[in-house]
């Protein structure tokens, strides 16, 4: 099987989830779809290359990805906590309508 | 070669649900769901070590995290129509089609996996794992960071 169409097909998926939700945490999973498609390359092309590099940077790739995550998470949390907001077009008007002062930031 | 085809078809359907689903928990089942078909995916290519970190990172703790983060904001009431679940189904029969007209190639590794990741993550990429120590640690300080000032604030 061509896994080089599923990855692109994950991608696609992952960035269409992006694009159209607008959910924080929605976000977030279709931001883990778009980097499990592209963790995928470095399997397969390490594979077809014959190269365990491939799962090496796959490994780098996973474990900076769940960082990424957790760090996410902490500021949609924050943000829920301080403006009761899941939602980002609420976000976006809420800094439209108040720009915050030097001294609230 | 069918495997493949299934696994990578399930795939494409969980994926295709993580995002049409309008309830987070079963958005983040599904994500799970794709995950543990991905990690199977590895192993049938015969790449363990990459297969178990995805099973561990991606299937598990991600899902953890995001679950955590999904009770600890506001849930939307909002529920999945049967329209919705309708449509998702024919995206994803859609999206599946070039799985199945794609061309079947069992790639695998010939070498000794074990043997080859050692050298190649401890000898080749020593200082890249060393970086990355540094990357986890400076996140968990952020995390750690950001979750104090709000308490402060409290």
């Amino acid at each position: 099987m061509d896994y080089i169409i599923l990855s692109v097909t994950i991608l696609a998926i992952g960035i269409v989830g992006l694009v159209t939700k607008h959910d924080l945490i929605k976000m977030l999973i279709a931001i883990e779809m778009i980097t499990a498609a592209a963790t995928m390359n470095f399997v397969v092309f390490g594979s077809l290359m014959n190269d365990s590099l491939g799962q090496a940077f796959s490994i780098l790739a996973l474990s900076v990805d769940a960082c990424v995550t957790a760090v996410a998470l902490a500021l949609a949390i924050t943000i829920f906590k301080k403006l009761n907001i899941r939602d980002v077009r609420d976000l976006s008007e809420q800094t439209e309508e108040e720009p915050p002062t030097v001294e609230e930031s | 070669m069918w495997l493949e085809t299934i696994l990578a078809i399930g795939m494409v359907i969980s994926a295709v649900f993580a995002i049409y689903l309008k309830e987070t928990v079963s958005s983040v089942l599904s994500l799970s769901t794709m995950m543990i078909l991905l990690s199977l995916l590895y192993f049938n290519m015969n790449a363990p070590f990459a297969a178990i970190f995805q099973l561990a990172l991606g299937a598990g703790t991600s899902a953890i995290f995001l679950l955590a983060g999904d009770s600890l904001t506001k849930r939307s009431n909002e529920k999945t129509s049967k329209k919705t679940l309708l449509m998702g189904l024919i995206v994803s029969a859609f999206l599946s089609v070039p799985l199945l007209i794609g061309t079947v190639v069992p790639q695998s590794f010939t070498q000794t996996a074990e043997f080859s990741l050692s050298i190649a993550l401890w000898d080749l990429r020593a200082i890249d794992v060393l970086a990355q120590g540094l990357v986890v640690l400076t996140a968990a300080l952020g995390v750690v960071l950001l979750l104090k000032e709000e308490r402060r604030r409290k």
